[in-house]
């Protein structure tokens, strides 16, 4: 059967997926998830973070199982998908992580695993070269595939993650936001490579979510949320407004319970901030009970912003200043003594997971002091406790270590530490990353809690839908600069989009 | 997480089971020391009587001593292999010093009494940690590597000291006194009413380490670096001064454990508590203090000690071979950490 057949006459899809259902503790990740993809079609798969693309995906690729479900590959049902069988079956699949291995040059990572080998049994270089050099340019790439891949830069990363993939000739490829490191002309390359697959009858599965890329490469495509799909559509019927509306339901307004308290005096100013390579010129500013949004792309930049405002990273140029005093920091502690707090895009890089409330909760008080001083354990067992009480962390044993709570309560544990070393202004820096719905809103009503009490937030997120409703002022970042500044208003999820990308 | 139907008690029956596993995991190192020490008492006629546990008491002193500083080291989540080698280097640089008469700019000193000769061997040790814990923070290199190569370099310089020998040694034409302060030989040989003076010291210091690391914001920053070392730089503490104060610490440390072993032999030489650089480490481990760093205590490093010091003496009164104790003895240390990390697993995995 030729592919054009295939395509005209037999409308039988080359993957079904019905039924599918996966729960995590805590999460039903996928609730009961039908999807079906035609040959020489791509199907775009959008939802916001956490909606269970990534999971179904996984499913498919075998590197997860489901707990019930059906999955056939043209019209035969398989069974106990394992990575291995997913790609005898043909299926491929491009992480959104990266996974190659930094120190092996292009060629081995596109072959890793399956070598050519030469008849006496060694690596056939030359084969491995030749060929690697083939597929990196029907990618259009010029790298040569002897470079180490470390050397690469994120975008060339991404591409030659595909080009393995592709190497394998799969009937279905997966592709995990393929864009969100590429530049405006690799995204160009990499629609054309997909049209170039689709041609030869390759179904795609397409996961995103930028709106604005749906119409420049999808047939059909099918919106989830909350582990469920909500709906399949055409492209050609699917406007952004009913994308935007299935997507995020009417959460909008109740999931953000967003207070608005009058900005008052500036507490915190960051002027020409430099990071070497990496941030150029930044300057920003922050009052009195307002929430400053920073939001961009992957590798715009935010946590470099991060580490330079906290001390964590050498800045090679700026100046801050807390209360219109103009302060030195060179190392966290200076952050800390002037009122500055950090909750980490990872609540394990805060927390001391083996010991127990109280000291994780005092750690910024207690560095403040010389190594001789004394930590005054009764006051320490105090504030812990009302931190307990005013957070309703749960459970509220101040004798457990910090690694027995959930994600949610880790976080509110990070927050405490910073109410009690006192810090006006505070970053939160993806603070719903990998937290569940529930908890996401509590983290809301928190930040909410420290603006009414007069402390300024800088809150760095890619969450558009998060970031809208919770911020008073945004600035976007692109390429280690500030490209753009909004008010609460006037932000959208397409300014915001066009001024990251 | 075990939440009961009305939300309220954190601690339910399941909370009570796991604080009861707790305790246990505990107090399985002096479970360890009792069972061994009972096993013993029946094996053998000779080993529950006063005169062997001070014998006891005195050898694991020594270890129990220096593997106060080796856990404040290890719990940063470090290793300091030249305990041994600090301990021999600043006891005979003082037992030089308070044998001989020397001359400093012209002058002519010495012998030093003992007070000055203890304030030498402080100095001596402390230096010799700062230096350990400079290389190790400054030149970024690993810790066991740093300490490996520190150990040599102690022990050679101990070396030269001593000429090789051991001091005081009827040997040499320049000694002046054929004997070493006796304070100094009360420190290791001594008795206070039946105890010996050597276990008072070890508890003692152990008591001190116990002080430090539960009550100082040091001590606080020692279980911070080494339970988390990126939480604990963004709060704020700082890394280097943290790990440089342990490893000077165990310096100081690691000089009075010194006296104490040069005043039991009534001499000091320049190799003297070689063994002693890994059998801190092994008491440390076996009692429980996780070799990752992080999690532990002085308390269970004492008797770590104790039992590695109660296994040593129990083969030897059961003619067990030297050769073969060593075998039992890396077995024991093995068997223990092998059932540490098992335990640790359950207490995470049954929450």
């Amino acid at each position: 059967m030729s592919n054009e057949t295939l395509r005209a006459r037999d409308p039988e899809p080359i993957l079904r997926m019905e039924q599918i259902d996966k729960r995590f503790p805590g999460v039903h990740a996928l609730d009961h998830v039908n999807f079906d993809l035609l040959p020489g079609e791509v199907h775009v798969l959008l939802g916001e973070n956490g909606a269970g693309k990534s999971t179904l995906m996984k499913v498919l690729s075998g590197s997860i199982q489901s707990d019930s479900g059906r999955i056939s590959i043209l019209g035969k049902e398989v069974h106990n998908l394992s990575p291995e069988r997913a790609r005898e079956l043909g299926i491929g699949m491009v992480y959104q992580e990266l996974s190659l291995i930094p120190a092996l040059s292009v060629a081995e990572n596109i072959f890793l695993g399956k070598p050519h080998k030469s008849r006496l049994g060694g690596i056939d270089w030359r084969a491995m070269y030749r060929e690697a050099q083939r597929s990196l340019e029907d990618l259009g790439l010029s790298i040569n595939p002897k470079t180490e891949v470390r050397r690469l830069d994120v975008a060339e990363q991404q591409l030659t993650e595909i080009a393995r993939v592709l190497t394998a000739q799969p009937r279905i490829v997966l592709l995990d936001e393929p864009t969100s490191a590429l530049s405006d002309a690799e995204r160009e390359r990499l629609f054309t490579l997909i049209g170039l697959l689709r041609q030869r009858g390759v179904g795609i599965v397409y996961i995103s979510h930028r709106l604005s890329e749906v119409p420049l490469i999808g047939q059909r495509v099918t919106v989830m949320r909350d582990g469920k799909v909500i709906g399949s559509l055409a492209v050609k019927d699917a406007d952004e407004p009913t994308l935007v509306n299935m997507m995020v339901g009417r959460r909008l307004t109740e999931q953000f319970p967003k207070e608005a308290h009058a900005p008052g005096r500036r507490i915190f100013r960051v002027e020409s901030i430099s990071l070497k390579a990496s941030l150029h010129d930044i300057s920003l500013e922050v009052r009195e009970g307002e929430i400053l949004g920073i939001f961009g792309l992957m590798g715009a930049g935010q946590p470099e912003l991060t580490r330079a405002i906290f001390g964590l990273e050498r800045r090679s140029a700026g100046r801050i200043w807390v209360d219109e005093q103009e302060v030195q920091i060179h190392k966290p502690s200076d952050a800390i003594r002037h009122g500055i707090g950090l909750l980490t895009r990872d609540r394990r890089m805060s927390l001391v997971p083996a010991l127990p409330i109280p000291p994780n909760v005092t750690l910024a008080n207690v560095s403040q002091l010389k190594m001789h001083q004394r930590v005054k354990l009764r006051s320490e067992a105090r504030t812990a406790s009302d931190s307990v009480k005013n957070l309703s962390i749960h459970p509220p044993s101040l004798s457990r270590a910090v690694m027995f709570l959930s994600g949610g309560n880790q976080q509110k544990v990070v927050v405490a530490r910073w109410l009690c070393s006192h810090a006006r202004v505070l970053i939160f820096d993806e603070p719903t990353r990998g937290i569940d719905v529930g908890a996401k809103a509590e983290v809301f009503v928190l930040m909410n809690q420290l603006t009414a009490g007069r402390a300024g937030i800088i809150m760095i997120s890619s969450e558009m839908p998060e970031i809208l409703a919770m911020a008073d002022r945004i600035l976007v970042m692109r390429g280690g600069r500030i490209t753009a500044e909004f008010a609460a208003g006037e932000a959208t999820q397409e300014k915001l989009l066009r001024a990251a990308s | 997480m075990s939440r009961t139907p009305n939300g309220s008690t954190p601690l339910a029956s399941g909370g009570f089971q796991r604080a009861g596993r707790e305790v246990i995991a505990r107090l399985g190192p002096v479970f360890a020391l009792v069972l061994l020490g009972a096993f013993l008492s029946f094996a053998t006629p000779h080993f529950f009587k006063i005169d062997n546990m001070a014998n006891i008491t005195r050898q694991s002193a020594i270890t129990a001593i220096l593997a106060v500083g080796q856990t404040m080291v290890i719990l940063t989540g470090g290793i300091d292999l030249s305990v041994g080698a600090m301990a021999a280097i600043s006891a005979s640089a003082a037992a030089v010093l308070m044998t001989q008469r020397f001359t400093v700019l012209g002058l002519v000193v010495g012998p030093l009494n003992f007070e000055l000769g203890l304030l030498v061997a402080l100095v001596i040790g402390g230096l010799c940690g700062l230096a350990n814990g400079l290389i190790i923070t400054r030149g970024r290199i690993p810790d066991f590597i740093a300490t490996l190569g520190t150990l040599t370099i102690f022990q050679g310089v101990a070396l030269i000291i001593t000429s090789g020998l051991p001091v005081p040694s009827h040997l040499t034409a320049t000694e002046l006194k054929g004997y070493l302060p006796t304070q100094m030989i009360w420190m290791g040989a001594g008795d206070v009413l039946g105890v010996p003076v050597a276990g008072i010291i070890a508890v003692v210091i152990v008591a001190l380490g116990w002080l430090l690391l539960r009550y100082l914001a040091l001590g606080r920053a020692i279980f911070a670096v080494g339970g988390n070392r990126e939480a604990a730089r963004v709060s704020g503490i700082n890394i280097d001064r943290t790990k440089v104060a342990v490893y000077f610490l165990s310096g100081i440390i690691a000089a009075i454990a010194g006296f104490v072993l040069a005043g039991r032999m009534n001499s000091s030489n320049a190799l003297m508590a070689g063994e002693e650089n890994l059998r801190s480490v092994a008491a440390v481990v076996i009692g429980g203090t996780n070799l990752f760093g992080g999690e532990g205590g002085v308390v269970g490093s004492l008797i770590g000690a104790f039992i590695m010091g109660e296994l040593g003496n129990g083969l030897n009164l059961l003619n067990v071979s030297a050769f073969w104790q060593r075998i039992v003895q890396g077995f024991v240390i093995i068997l223990v950490v092998v059932f540490d990390q098992w335990r640790r697993r359950r207490l995470t995995t049954s929450r």
